[in-house]
């Protein structure tokens, strides 16, 4: 079976300084991968790279097979990669009600306008944000708006949902019940998530798979479970001593 | 479909527009650098050791003198307003603000007027150096005063609660003062290098200086070349002072024009602060405000020339105002496409920052001569271009659009960069996205700035007098003109008529502003 995401031997630099280099994985659909490392080693430039935001300096990368980015190119625009993203600031267009938020985020989809309209409204409602369609992002609590934020991107019912952080801030209560919306709505829609993340509990609820970039390389991949038993990466052995902290207390 | 990531995307396209942009700004110069190359006029060196060269260290000393007072001035006077609520704050901020948008020979005409009424000396305070240097100080105290409150508002809540909790009222002025002391003293250095290519307070209070030789060597001479040559040793000295005033508040002026997240602290209302923010902005309304306007209208007391006032009006105010919009609407699609074009790259805007105040600082002489002298090598086909109400106005627009492109860095500054993202991965196209998005963010402050344009071009008198068609006079140039020959009652008049059109204008500029703001 293709890999719904697959890359090789990304790499990207700043200032002719290397991010990262060489980071190959691949994400088969129904899997939650997650994407750890320390601050600043290149977590959400990577989370853009698989956007088609940016193109990478080195290495491909391929979603359902196709080829979507070569080094310098992006070969697939960020709109045709059947994917969304939810960015750490949310990116919520601050002029535009609820409803047109989500509207505005269908422009891709051929669709007559009341299909779209009731697609996002269906988006809304599962979300739990329907009653506010007609207010502003700035109106709303910041629950409201991940919520908000989280219907943007799951109405154009994306394969690959990106999260760049989105759960920063929130308090525990909060994010375990997004955690579980977000849980049960990618379980239905069959969407898979790219989690960026330096919490254990986002990784432990959330995910099936992992990856670690330390020092510049992709310190150790695969299934989360089997990781978090013998964690060979300074990043996982740290989430394995809080996970375990966790369970006791 | 044109993506919005571009928006966010470095690219060889912003150089090649800023570079564009810089030399539609820098070309009437270019062309006048070239005609003096060819000239027989004096050279530098005679230029230099003559009269002219005697008045350029006079015209520093003002300007030396102008920027001092300036920030002196405006600095304690903008961190009050910056940290304390009082009675009547936004009336007397909204006030101060008339002397930046008339032209500086009206507020001087209104000192000299008020030193005939008080029976000072002509020789005395108001008058030569020390009235010059003040006329100049009118409108630098609340440049200063404008940027330093800018500069406070900055400072984030968190560090002025520190400051007050560390030492009380007096520490946190102390802390605020010294934090925004560079970029008071810079503003008030930029006020005192436009006081170098501006003729008309000398002109006026009898202090002659290297801008009024200028004019004197083309309107009074007539020697083109003469005027060529002054004005680009004059723009030269403005260089050599503009450049590192340019270099070092450009970079300040790049971070404090982005977005910030930092909640600025609310301003306290104490009792001591109730009485003295009053007392001080209440002062130096009077300075700035209250003793030129008192100068304009003690005349009429004693004659009110109405009719003859609302003629000259009439005559002129159709002719001002057409040169005002059409330099605002000029001023606009350059100023946001400079701003557009230096995007979100901190190298871009501030090599766009620092090329602003240059050409914000260079004679206004320049370009216009520049203008004239490519008329007069032009084919006359072009002459709707080069010699028409148009030309003046794309003479001012290439002066003031710095103003608009402050404003759209600003609106642009205020949008996240993930907006532009988010809209690509959901195939927002470019147009859709402008339209839509961006629109409600640039709108507001871009149309504010464009109305500032309007003003400050109709309050303009250098590029004016030099360019304007036969009998297509504004109204600052027709009181320009008027003011040695006419009775100080008409002189009068007609500059409260401007000042009163210009607060008029203010105020429209003002609501519009927050209508739009509340609107988006």
């Amino acid at each position: 079976m293709t890999a719904l995401l697959q890359v090789q031997n990304l790499g990207k630099s700043f200032d002719d300084q290397a991010l990262f280099e060489s980071v190959t994985f691949e994400v088969r659909a129904g899997r939650h991968l997650a994407l750890l490392g320390s601050s600043g080693c290149g977590k959400s430039t990577l989370l853009r790279l698989l956007a088609g935001l940016d193109a990478p300096q080195q290495g491909r990368i391929w979603m359902n097979g196709r080829m979507v980015s070569v080094p310098d190119r992006v070969l697939v625009p960020p709109h045709e990669r059947k994917l969304a993203m939810l960015f750490q600031d949310l990116a919520l267009w601050p002029n535009l009600t609820a409803l047109e938020n989500v509207l505005l985020g269908l422009a891709s989809v051929r669709e007559p306008k009341p299909a779209l309209r009731e697609r996002a409204t269906a988006a809304l409602d599962a979300c739990r944000v329907a009653r506010f369609s007609t207010r502003l992002p700035g109106t709303l609590s910041i629950g409201q708006q991940q919520r908000l934020a989280l219907a943007r991107a799951i109405a154009v019912r994306p394969a690959l949902l990106l999260l760049d952080e989105p759960f920063t801030g929130l308090d525990l209560a909060l994010k375990s019940e997004l955690i579980a919306e977000l849980a049960g709505l990618a379980s239905a829609l069959g969407t898979t998530l790219v989690l960026v993340t330096h919490d254990p509990f986002e990784v432990t609820r959330l995910c099936t798979d992992a990856l670690v970039i330390e020092d510049g390389r992709c310190a150790e991949s695969g299934e989360l479970a089997t990781l978090l038993a013998a964690p060979r990466s300074r990043t996982l052995q740290a989430f394995a001593a809080a996970t375990r902290q966790n369970s006791k207390t | 479909m044109i993506s919005c990531l571009k928006l966010e995307q470095p690219g060889k396209w912003r150089v090649a527009g800023l570079a564009v942009g810089f030399l539609i700004a820098f070309t009437p110069a270019l062309v006048l650098v070239f005609a003096a190359e060819g000239s027989r006029s004096p050279d530098i060196g005679s230029l230099l050791g003559g009269a002219f060269g005697t008045r350029i260290p006079r015209s520093l000393a003002v300007a030396f003198a102008a920027a001092l007072l300036s920030t002196v001035v405006g600095l304690p006077a903008g961190v009050v307003a910056g940290l304390y609520d009082f009675p009547a704050r936004r009336l007397l901020l909204g006030l101060l603000a008339l002397p930046l948008l008339v032209p500086s020979f009206i507020m001087a005409i209104g000192l000299s007027l008020a030193r005939t009424a008080l029976g000072l000396p002509a020789d005395g305070l108001l008058s030569g150096f020390n009235g010059t240097a003040a006329a100049f100080a009118l409108f630098g105290v609340p440049m200063v005063l404008f940027i330093t409150l800018a500069s406070v508002r900055g400072i984030s809540r968190r560090q002025v609660d520190a400051a007050r909790l560390a030492g009380g009222e007096r520490h946190l002025f102390a802390c605020v003062a010294r934090s925004v002391f560079p970029a008071a003293a810079l503003t008030g250095a930029v006020a005192g290098v436009l006081t170098l290519s501006d003729p008309g307070p000398g002109q006026i209070l009898g202090f002659s200086g290297a801008a009024s030789e200028i004019l004197a060597s083309f309107a009074a001479q007539y020697d083109f070349a003469l005027a060529a040559r002054q004005c680009l040793l004059l723009a030269g000295v403005v260089f050599v002072f503009a450049l590192p005033v340019a270099l070092l508040l450009a970079p300040r002026l790049a971070i404090g024009l982005l977005a910030r997240d930092a909640t600025p602290a609310p301003l306290v209302r104490t009792q001591s602060t109730s009485l003295l923010g009053p007392v001080l902005l209440g002062a130096l309304l009077v300075l700035t405000v209250t003793v030129p306007l008192a100068g304009f209208i003690q005349p009429l007391f004693r004659n009110f020339p109405a009719e003859r006032a609302a003629q000259e009006i009439g005559r002129t105010l159709g002719h001002t105002l057409t040169y005002g919009v059409t330099a605002g609407l000029l001023a606009t699609l350059l100023g946001v496409a400079l701003a557009l074009c230096a995007g979100r790259s901190s190298k871009l805007r501030i090599g766009l920052l620092a090329g602003l105040v240059l050409v914000m600082a260079l004679p206004p002489s320049l370009g216009a001569l520049g203008w004239i002298h490519l008329a007069a090598v032009s084919p006359s086909s072009l002459d709707p271009a080069l010699r028409s109400p148009f030309t003046v106005s794309l003479a001012l627009a290439l002066r003031f659009f710095p103003v608009v492109t402050l404003f759209a860095m600003r609106g642009l500054g205020t949008t996240s960069p993930s907006w532009a993202g988010v809209a690509a991965i959901h195939g927002v196209s470019l147009s859709v996205f402008a339209r839509k998005i961006l629109a409600a963010r640039l709108v507001p402050p871009v149309i504010t700035s464009a109305l500032l344009v309007v003003l400050l071009a109709t309050a303009d008198v250098s590029s004016v007098l030099l360019l304007h068609p036969p009998g297509k006079s504004s109204l600052p140039l027709a009181i320009f003109t008027v003011m040695s020959n006419a009775p100080e009652s008409l002189v009068g008049a007609m500059c409260l008529a401007y000042v009163g059109g210009a607060g008029l204008l203010l105020v429209v500029a003002w609501v519009a502003s927050i209508w739009l703001r509340r609107k988006s």
